[in-house]
C-alpha cells in the first residue's frame, strides 16, 4: 500500500488513484470526481477501461473518448495521470491493477442494476467494494448541474470506523471544491412504554451526539474543514434525503453499510435507501485503511 | 461552479453533449443511466401493511390474545359461550381497524397535481434532427426546442434565446413572468437567468437549452419529494390514544392475572377463573373509544365546514386545538389585498398635488410602467398595480403611447421597467422599491427640472421612504429615462436601459388589515399562541402593519430574507424563540425551514401558503392551511385545511373549535374509563363472594360499543365552555 503520512501527522493520505470508466456518461462524471481528490492530494491519476467481453465498437470508442478528455482535463490542471486499457472481467482486471500498482482508492460509478437490486447482491458495486484491496468510492450520478459541490452533506452513524479515512477523504472532498460540509445524524427516536415517543430539542440531542461523531468532529477539525452540525430523530435514510433536499446540498457522503443481508430485509438499510432516491450526486466510501 | 456559471461550449463539454443534441443510442443508454423523467412518490408504507398494522398495535394483540384464549377454551372445554365470545372480540378487532384506518387514510393526490403540471412531449434535437419525444423520455444532455405556450419539461441551461419569457409560478410562486438569456450568470442556480426549470411556462419567445437534471432532480422534482417524503407525525390525540390504552392493557393485564390468582387461591375452579379473567379484561378495555372519537372528529370538522374551514384529514380537528404557534402570511389573510394609493410624495413639492410637473410625471410612469388594465370598467390584474392605475386615470387624462418593450418585474430585482414611445420620444419608465430604484438615478427632477442627484436629496428620499413604510404603506419609487432613439428590441438588456435615471417621486400604498384580525390576535394572545408573520414585504411595512392589528407590542425580532439563508439552524432557533417575531421579504422556500425549526423546539405548528412551492410546508406543519379562494390545486392537496375566506380570523375561529372538540373527547374518555369500573366491580364481587353474575360478557361488549357511545356523543358536541 502506497500511502503516506501527511505533512501534518493526521495519518495517511493518498497517493494514487484509480477511476474506472466506462461507455456511460456517469463514469466520466464519477471520474471527474476523482480528479479533484488527486488535483488536492496531489496523488498520480490512472484512468481505466477495461472492455468487457462483446463490447460494441461504439461503446468501445465512446469509452475511448471519454477517457481521452478525462486524460487532457487532468493534464490542463496539473495532475499526474496515466491512463489504462485492457479488456477482460473489470473487476478481476481492475484488483489485479490495484495490487500492482499499489492503488490507495478506487472511484466508481453505480449503475442502473445497484438500484434496481435489493442490497446490491451479485452487483459489480458490491463485487468492486467486496474483493478490492483497497478503498472503493461508489459514485451515484443524478445530477448534471452541479458540477463543483458547495454544501456536502455527511451523514454519519453513531459508531464509525475508519475515522481517520473517512475524515481525510471527506476534507479532501471538501477543500477540492471549497465547500462547506454538514454532518448529519439521524438518532434513533427515544420513546418509553407509557409515555411514548419523547420529544427532545435541538440543544438536548446534541448533549447526546455519540462518541464516534465527536471524534469525526475533532479529527475535521485538525483539518480545519468549515462545518455545521445537524442531529434529528428518526429513520436515517428518510431524514437523509430530506436533509438533502430540503437544504439543496450539492453531494453527499457516506460510508459504505455494514449491515447483513437478513438485517437489511429485516430492519432496511439507509444507504440502500439513499442510493436509490438521492436527490444529489452521491459518494458511498468503504474505507480499507485502519485507525491508527 | 455550476451550469449556469458555464459558457455554452464548456455546457456541452460538461454534459458531453453538442449543439446537434445527442444520437438515439446515446439518449437510450442515458435513459437507462438516469431514469425516466418523471414524477413519482418517495416509497411509503404501502396501503395493505397499512391497513394490517391496524391489527398488531398494542391494544389490537392484547384483544387477539383474548380471542385467542376464548378459541382455546372453547375447543377444550365446549359449551360455555366461548366461541361466541371469541367472535364477538375478533368483530370489536376488526371494527375498530376499519375505523382508524378509514380515519388515517386519506388519498395522495399531491403528487398527481404536481404530475399535471409536466407537459407530455417535447421537441428535441437528436442527432442534428428536429423530433416530438414523449417528456418522459428526456435525457440530460439532450437540446430541447422551447417555444410559446409550452411547458419546461426538465431543468435546462439555455444555449439560444429569442425574446424568452417564463413564468416560474410553480417554482417561485411569483405569477409575473421573466426574461431568460442565454449568457453566463452568477449567484445562486435556483435564481439563475440563464436556466429554464421544469414545470414553468414559456409565456413568449423561444430558444434552446441543454437539460441537466431529470425526474425527481429537477427542482420541481424536488418539491415533489419533499412533499411526499415529509411528515407532521402523530397528531396530539394519536399520541395519547396511544398512551392510554397502553395503560389500560398494562392494568386490564395485571388486574386479570391478579384476579386469577386470588380466585385460584379461593378455591375457585380452573374454567370459573379463566371466564372471569377473559371478562375483567373486556371489561376493561374501551372497545368503543376509537369509533366515538371519530364520530366526535366528523361533528367538530362540519362545525368548523360552516365557520369556512374546511378540513381534509379528521385529526385535524383535534391537532388544531393544540396548535402553540401559527406562521401566517400577510398580503390577503392578516391583509384585504385591496391596494389603495394613500400617498404621493415627490422632491421639493407639496404632499400630493396635482398639476406639478413632478406629480404629473409620476402618475405618467405609474400608468405606463403598469400591466394591469381598465376593460368593461373593472379593473383587471395584479392588486399593487390596479392601486397605481386607479390613482393615475383619477389624476390624468388618457395618454396616447406605444409601449416598446418590457422587463419585468421579479422578487431579486425587485423592479419594473417599460420602453415607451411618447409623443415621438422614447422614454424608460421604471418603478420599484426604493433601495433598489434610487442607486439607478444620477438625477432627481425638481421643479419639472431634472438635477443632479446629491447625497442630501438622496437621505431625504430615504428618510420620506422610511417614515411611509413606518405608516404601513408599501412605498414604491419612480424613475424616468429619456432614451436617445427608439431602441430596437434586441437591444433591451436591463444593464443598459435601467442606468443614468431621474428620480421623480414615491407613493405609498396602503393595504388595509382586515377588520376581524386584531380581535383575532387578541384572541391568540389570550390563549397563549405565538404567531409569526412572514411577507414579502420591507420590515418597515411589516412592522407597521403589525402594529396596526396588534400583532407586536413590544420590540420584535424581524428577520430579512437575506439574512435568514445566512443564519444556521441554531441562530435561527434563538431567534424564533423570541416573543414577538416578524420575517420579512421572504419567498415561500424559506417556510419549510421555519416550521421544522419550530417543530424541532416542540411547538405545535400551523402554516398558511398558496403556491405550488409551498407544498413542502404544508405537509411538514402539524396543520397545513392552504387558501381557498387563491390557492393552487397543489397547495390544496397537500394542506390539512382549506382557508374558503382566505381570512386569518377563520384560523382562529378554527383553532378554538379545535380546543371545544378536544376537551369534549378528554370528556368522553373520562366517561368512558368511568363506565369500567361498575363493569368490573361486579365481576370482581361475583369471583371474592360468588353473587350471581349480573353482566356476561357479551352484555359488556353489548354496552360499550352500542348504548354507552350515543351519551359519549353527546359529550362530543357540547359547545364550548364560557371563558371565566
Amino acid at each position: 500500500m502506497s500511502a503516506r503520512t501527511h505533512p501534518a501527522g493526521l495519518g495517511m493520505t493518498y497517493t494514487k488513484i484509480l477511476a474506472a470508466v466506462n461507455e456511460h456518461l456517469n463514469s466520466e462524471v464519477s471520474a471527474r470526481y476523482a480528479h479533484h481528490l488527486a488535483q488536492t492530494t496531489q496523488s498520480l491519476l490512472y484512468l481505466c477501461y477495461i472492455a468487457e467481453k462483446g463490447v460494441s465498437a461504439r461503446d468501445f470508442t465512446g469509452a475511448e473518448e471519454a477517457v481521452k478528455r478525462l486524460f487532457h482535463k487532468a493534464k490542463e490542471s496539473g495532475v499526474r495521470v496515466e491512463s489504462v486499457f485492457d479488456s477482460g472481467d473489470p473487476v478481476n482486471k481492475i484488483k489485479e491493477i490495484v495490487r500492482t500498482e499499489g492503488i490507495d482508492i478506487v472511484f466508481a460509478a453505480t449503475r442502473r442494476e445497484d438500484i434496481e437490486k435489493r442490497f446490491y447482491a451479485g452487483t459489480v458495486s458490491r463485487k468492486l467494494s467486496l474483493i478490492l484491496p483497497c478503498s472503493v468510492a461508489l459514485v451515484r450520478v443524478v445530477h448534471m448541474g452541479r458540477i463543483h459541490p458547495r454544501t456536502i452533506l455527511v451523514p454519519l452513524k453513531a459508531r464509525i470506523h475508519h475515522i481517520s479515512e473517512r475524515t481525510y477523504f471527506t476534507a479532501m472532498l471538501n477543500r477540492a471544491f471549497d465547500s462547506k460540509l454538514f454532518l448529519f445524524h439521524a438518532q434513533k427516536k427515544i420513546t418509553k412504554f407509557f409515555r411514548g415517543e419523547l420529544h427532545l430539542t435541538p440543544i438536548e440531542w446534541e448533549k447526546k451526539i455519540p462518541h464516534d461523531i465527536l471524534r469525526f468532529i475533532d479529527h475535521l477539525d485538525r483539518y480545519s474543514v468549515r462545518h455545521e452540525k445537524r442531529l434529528t430523530p428518526g429513520s436515517a435514510g428518510r431524514h437523509i434525503m430530506i436533509e438533502a433536499a430540503s437544504k439543496r446540498h450539492d453531494l453527499i457522503v457516506m460510508g459504505a453499510s455494514e449491515r447483513s443481508l437478513l438485517h437489511s430485509f429485516i430492519w432496511g438499510n439507509p444507504v440502500e435507501e439513499v442510493l436509490r432516491e438521492t436527490p444529489c450526486d452521491l459518494i458511498i466510501l468503504k474505507p480499507r485503511y485502519e485507525d491508527t | 461552479m455550476k451550469i449556469h456559471n458555464l459558457s455554452k461550449e464548456e455546457v456541452f463539454r460538461s454534459l458531453v453533449t453538442t449543439y446537434q443534441g445527442l444520437t438515439e443510442e446515446e439518449a437510450k443508454k442515458r435513459l437507462l443511466e438516469f431514469g425516466p423523467n418523471e414524477i413519482k412518490e418517495t416509497r411509503k408504507t404501502p396501503l395493505l401493511i397499512k391497513f394490517l398494522n391496524q391489527f398488531t398495535h398494542f391494544l389490537a394483540l392484547l384483544l387477539w390474545i383474548g380471542a385467542g384464549l376464548a378459541f382455546i377454551s372453547e375447543y377444550l372445554h365446549p359449551g360455555e359461550g366461548m366461541l361466541n365470545l371469541g367472535i364477538a372480540i375478533t368483530g370489536v378487532i376488526l371494527i375498530n381497524a376499519v375505523f382508524t384506518f378509514v380515519q388515517e387514510y386519506r388519498a395522495e393526490r399531491t403528487i398527481q397535481k404536481l404530475r399535471g403540471l409536466l407537459p407530455f412531449n417535447v421537441r428535441v434535437i437528436r442527432y442534428g434532427r428536429e423530433r416530438e419525444i414523449p417528456a418522459r423520455e428526456t435525457v440530460p444532455g439532450d437540446v430541447v426546442i422551447l417555444s410559446e405556450g409550452m411547458r419546461v419539461p426538465a431543468d435546462s441551461r439555455l444555449i439560444e434565446t429569442t425574446y424568452l419569457m417564463v413564468n416560474n409560478a410553480p417554482l417561485t410562486g411569483e405569477s409575473e413572468p421573466i426574461p431568460l438569456i442565454h449568457e453566463p450568470s452568477d449567484g445562486d442556480l435556483i435564481e439563475s437567468s440563464n436556466v429554464a426549470f421544469a414545470g414553468a411556462t414559456i409565456v413568449s419567445g423561444n430558444g434552446r437549452a441543454v437539460v441537466f437534471a431529470t425526474g425527481m432532480r429537477t427542482e420541481f422534482g424536488r418539491i415533489a419529494h419533499l412533499t411526499s417524503a415529509v411528515e407532521a407525525g402523530l397528531s396530539p390525540l394519536q399520541k395519547e390514544i396511544v398512551k392510554v390504552t397502553r395503560i389500560i392493557a398494562f392494568m386490564a393485564t395485571f388486574m386479570g392475572i391478579f384476579f386469577f390468582m386470588i380466585g385460584h387461591l379461593i378455591g375457585r375452579t380452573f374454567w370459573e377463573n379463566f371466564i372471569f379473567t377473559i371478562g375483567l379484561i373486556v371489561a376493561n378495555v374501551p372497545e368503543g373509544l376509537l369509533p366515538t372519537v371519530t364520530l366526535s372528529l366528523v361533528m367538530g370538522s362540519r362545525r368548523m365546514a360552516k365557520k369556512k374551514a374546511l378540513i381534509k384529514t379528521l385529526t385535524s380537528v383535534e391537532t388544531l386545538g393544540s396548535v402553540t404557534v401559527i406562521c401566517t402570511d400577510k398580503t390577503g389573510t392578516l391583509t384585504r389585498n385591496r391596494m389603495e394609493v394613500k400617498e404621493i410624495w415627490t422632491p421639493g413639492g407639496q404632499p400630493g398635488s396635482i398639476g406639478q410637473p413632478e406629480v404629473d410625471t409620476l402618475m405618467e410612469i405609474a400608468r405606463l410602467c403598469n400591466n394591469a388594465s381598465f376593460v368593461d370598467g373593472h379593473y383587471k390584474g395584479d392588486p399593487t398595480e390596479i392601486a397605481l392605475l386607479t390613482a393615475a386615470r383619477e389624476a390624468k387624462a388618457s395618454i396616447v403611447y406605444q409601449r416598446i418593450a418590457e422587463i419585468p418585474f421579479d422578487s431579486e430585482r425587485k423592479r419594473m421597467t417599460t420602453l415607451n414611445a411618447v409623443e415621438e420620444k422614447v422614454f424608460a419608465y421604471t418603478k420599484g422599491a426604493m433601495e433598489h430604484i434610487l442607486p439607478l438615478c444620477s438625477r432627481i427632477l425638481m421643479h419639472g427640472v431634472p438635477q443632479p442627484l446629491k447625497e442630501t436629496s438622496k437621505k431625504e428620499v430615504t428618510e420620506t421612504c422610511h417614515s411611509l413604510m413606518d405608516r404601513g404603506l408599501r412605498v414604491l419609487s419612480f424613475a424616468y429615462r429619456e432614451m436617445g432613439e427608439r431602441e430596437p428590441c434586441e437591444k433591451v438588456r436591463p444593464e443598459e436601459i435601467e442606468k443614468d435615471m431621474v428620480f421623480v417621486g414615491l407613493m405609498g400604498i396602503e393595504d388595509p388589515p382586515r377588520p376581524e384580525v386584531p380581535e383575532a390576535i387578541r384572541k391568540c394572545n389570550e390563549a397563549g399562541i405565538k404567531v409569526v408573520m412572514i411577507t414579502g414585504d420591507g420590515s418597515r411595512t411589516a412592522l407597521a402593519i403589525a402594529r396596526e392589528i396588534g400583532f407586536i407590542k413590544g420590540d420584535p425580532v424581524i428577520i430579512e430574507g437575506h439574512d435568514f439563508t445566512k443564519m444556521t439552524d441554531r441562530e435561527l432557533q434563538e431567534k424564533l424563540a423570541e416573543k414577538e417575531v416578524i420575517f420579512s421579504r421572504m419567498t415561500p422556500k424559506h417556510k419549510m425551514r421555519v416550521v421544522s425549526v419550530l417543530k424541532e423546539e416542540g411547538e405545535r405548528v400551523a402554516v398558511t401558503g398558496d403556491g405550488v412551492n409551498d407544498a413542502p410546508a404544508l405537509k411538514r406543519a402539524d396543520i397545513g392551511i392552504a387558501m381557498g379562494i387563491t390557492g393552487t390545486d397543489v397547495a390544496k392537496e397537500a394542506a390539512d385545511m382549506i382557508l374558503l375566506d382566505d381570512n386569518f380570523a377563520t384560523i382562529v375561529n378554527a383553532v378554538e373549535e379545535g380546543r371545544t372538540v378536544f376537551e369534549n373527547i378528554r370528556k368522553f374518555i373520562t366517561y368512558i374509563f368511568a363506565h369500567g369500573t361498575p363493569e368490573a366491580i361486579p365481576y370482581i364481587l361475583f369471583a371474592l363472594f360468588k353473587i350471581p353474575l349480573p353482566l356476561t360478557v357479551m352484555q359488556i361488549l353489548a354496552i360499550d360499543l352500542g348504548t354507552e357511545t350515543i351519551p359519549a356523543l353527546g359529550l362530543g358536541i357540547e359547545p364550548p365552555e364560557p371563558r371565566s
